[in-house]
């Protein structure tokens, strides 16, 4: 069937309707870049209490939240995640897209880590890249939104974000400052209507993730289990300051 | 007709799930567990009951310009690279999804939940044509493994013990286990980690679209979704009509009430926007996207009966409320979907001959509409397909002589005050305690599990005309 008659058919059903009661979508935000950015600089007012509850919201779900006070000292938080595991391979997120760059730093410390390439590469590249991430123990990405009310994490896909660093190995380390951190649901509501407005084109196909804790399943007599297919633990790395971002959303 | 009816009749299908101790206490621990998550989410969010109004009113905004939002949003996936396929018919959309797979060559294809593929019986027709589908959800890898069926939306193996799983991954994947979920979680997920690396194909449903963005939306606690549309060269996700959203503003409301009612999460672990295929710089990400739009009998309800029922999200929340569902599970309804929203479901896509029985499935008390996040009114609608199922002659020819017979009694007072007085008088033999416990020849049949509340010593009508007397004394 074509696109014209399937949509001839929805017509014709639809003007045989009676009766039917008001409706409307919810109102999007007019200016939402705008909007966004004036929330963005309230929130920065409140990010202490954004992140206790995001805290409390993100260890309800099983998540295990770091603090450091500066970027520097992120290298030291993610090895010492993997030193406790007796991990050894990272894959991480390229370092302009994390905010600094780790793999030097993880290699001193004793990880084989491979960051990703900021640009596009060949075919066979990717599947070796691949390869790396589902032997890898550990991923590192960035953040775009951590939402507290639902202590849930947005990350955006693109180049140097690879959608596989915090879904393949068993071990996800997200890191984000306090300009990733949003209210609630509503807000990130906002920032994905910016995002639509306001993205480059080159951003706006990416795949966007709301991770809300570690894989789980409970289809097995009801009985909760972690890492199912995406990570067993998912640990965020909060950085008090010194964390610049090109944040996607 | 896109399903296979049933082989046996609805009584006999329910007799074996009340007779099966082990289902019913799987059904009864599982749903109890769902009611109380959910009851505990909406508790602790007290903007919850306003946001399930907005979500209806959503749905039924987007519906009443269906043909835009659906415009808009092939316009904007065919802008991003993404194809768009249009099946009117469940026949129609295995031919699409087919062709994809003859076309790209592919030989093996995972997949994540999905009711939508279920309902088309998809899985049948790859492995016909050589391609080997992989369920890649828990619950419903196992099902695949023991070739069954589905028995809950959400929840699709609550009627399997883990005994019978460590059973099965012994027999199917030559695996010897305890019967721990732990375990059997690792091994299930080492088996399809495999094949979600060497698959050509993923394939999957939709809990949205957005419109305004192009954008499929997919809900999942395991991380099979993000696999699905990440890892193998081609993704195909098959959703039917009524899942569009206009904005991403629309979206979190839905997202908001989701997983609150289905399984009492703030939000699953996972919510994945993939927006077509992948672009340039990204690692992963499919080289080609196509949607697959589905009538299946959707687009003639919009202007049916049956129009609310496209307001589902698929959530489960009706099912573990139905005191019926509560007792027989999901796989004695016979079909794809089951519970009060399935019987729903199952007329729409089956016409309404399909359901003459799994109607009269619901003792029609409305916890359904009650737990329903965008409020459906099932019971209205169960009430009206029972009259079309009547009105049409579909209904058994006993059932539709007793209802003409007390149909044409409550239109004439008379014939009524009549029949009162005569049953009176033939009751009297069969009254024990104030109650009718046994009832002679075919009649015992009902009487069998219940009592039948006898014909009062004075009806209200004769109360009511002596009231009448006293007032104007």
């Amino acid at each position: 069937m074509t696109r014209a008659e399937f949509l001839a058919r929805i017509r014709g059903e639809m003007g045989k309707t009676r009766g039917l009661f008001e409706a409307s979508p919810a109102s999007r935000p007019a200016r939402p870049r705008e909007r966004l950015d004036l929330l963005r600089r309230e929130l920065a007012e409140r990010w202490r209490e954004n992140l206790e509850r995001f805290a409390r919201e993100f260890e309800r779900v099983g998540g295990v939240l770091h603090r450091v006070g500066e970027a520097r000292e992120v290298p030291n938080a993610i090895a010492r995640i993997a030193g406790e595991r007796q991990m050894k391979s990272v894959v991480a997120w390229h370092g302009d897209a994390l905010g600094l760059d780790v793999a030097e730093s993880l290699g001193a410390r004793g990880l084989a880590t491979s960051a990703a390439p900021g640009l596009e590469v060949s075919a066979t590249e990717r599947g070796q890249r691949r390869a790396l991430a589902a032997a890898a123990d550990l991923g590192v990405t960035g953040v775009d939104l951590a939402i507290a009310e639902t202590g849930t994490l947005v990350v955006v896909s693109g180049a140097g974000r690879p959608r596989s660093a915090s879904l393949l190995p068993a071990c996800h380390v997200a890191v984000f400052g306090r300009e990733a951190l949003v209210e609630s649901l509503r807000q990130a509501g906002l920032a994905l209507e910016a995002w639509h407005e306001g993205a480059p084109p080159e951003w706006r196909g990416a795949s966007i993730n709301f991770i809300t804790g570690p894989s789980r399943t409970a289809d097995i007599e009801l009985t909760l289990t972690r890492g199912v297919h995406g990570p067993k633990e998912v640990h965020a790395v909060f950085v008090e300051q010194g964390l610049t971002v090109a944040r996607r959303v | 007709m896109s399903e296979v009816a049933p082989a046996t009749p609805l009584r006999e299908r329910a007799g074996r799930a009340l007779e099966d101790t082990f289902l019913q206490q799987a059904l009864t621990i599982a749903t109890t567990k769902f009611i109380g998550l959910r009851r505990e989410a909406f508790d602790e969010f007290p903007e919850g009951e306003a946001l399930r109004d907005q979500a209806r009113a959503i749905k039924e905004a987007t519906l009443q310009r269906l043909d835009h939002w659906l415009e808009t949003l092939i316009d904007n996936i065919e802008r991003r690279g993404g194809h768009v396929h249009y099946a009117a018919s469940a026949e129609d959309a295995r031919q699409i999804v087919l062709d994809i797979a003859r076309r790209t060559g592919s030989g093996m294809a995972v997949k994540s939940k999905s009711m939508a593929t279920e309902e088309i019986h998809l899985n049948e027709a790859l492995e016909a044509a050589g391609v080997t589908p992989v369920e890649t959800d828990l619950g419903e890898y196992i099902i695949q493994l023991a070739h069954e069926r589905p028995s809950h939306i959400i929840a699709p193996a609550i009627h399997k013990t883990k005994g019978q799983v460590a059973e099965l991954f012994a027999r199917e994947l030559g695996r010897e286990t305890q019967p721990d979920p732990e375990v059997l979680t690792r091994i299930a997920r080492a088996e399809l980690r495999e094949k979600f690396l060497q698959a050509d194909l993923g394939i999957t449903g939709a809990n949205f679209a957005v419109a305004e963005t192009g954008t499929v939306v997919l809900v999942t606690n395991e991380g099979n979704g993000r696999m699905v549309t990440s890892l193998p060269r081609v993704h195909v996700a098959v959703m039917g009509v009524e899942k569009v959203v206009p904005s991403m503003t629309d979206l979190t409301v839905f997202l908001a009430i989701l997983a609150k009612s289905a399984t009492g999460q703030k939000l699953s672990v996972y919510t994945s926007l993939v927006n077509g295929p992948r672009r340039g710089g990204e690692l992963e990400g499919p080289e080609e996207f196509h949607l697959v739009l589905l009538d299946n009998g959707r687009i003639k309800q919009i202007a049916g009966p049956l129009r609310e029922s496209l307001y589902c999200l698929r959530c489960g929340a009706c099912l573990n409320v139905c005191p019926v569902y509560r007792q027989i599970g999901g796989h004695a309804y016979g079909y794809t979907y089951p519970g009060p929203i399935g019987i729903l479901l199952t007329a729409m896509l089956n016409g309404p001959e399909s359901v003459k029985d799994l109607a009269h499935a619901s003792s029609l008390c409305g916890a359904c509409a009650d737990a329903c996040p965008v409020r459906i009114d099932i019971p209205r609608m169960l009430v009206e397909l029972r009259k079309e199922v009547d009105e049409r002659r579909i209904a058994p020819w006993p059932e539709r002589v007793v209802f003409g017979a007390l149909g044409s009694l409550l239109r004439r007072p008379a014939l009524y005050r009549l029949s009162a007085r005569l049953g009176r008088l033939f009751q009297r033999p069969f009254v024990r305690g104030g109650a009718i416990r046994r009832l002679p020849l075919f009649l015992g049949r009902w009487t069998r599990t219940r009592d039948l509340p006898p014909v009062a010593a004075r009806t209200f009508q004769e109360r009511w005309a002596d009231l009448a007397r006293e007032g104007r004394r």
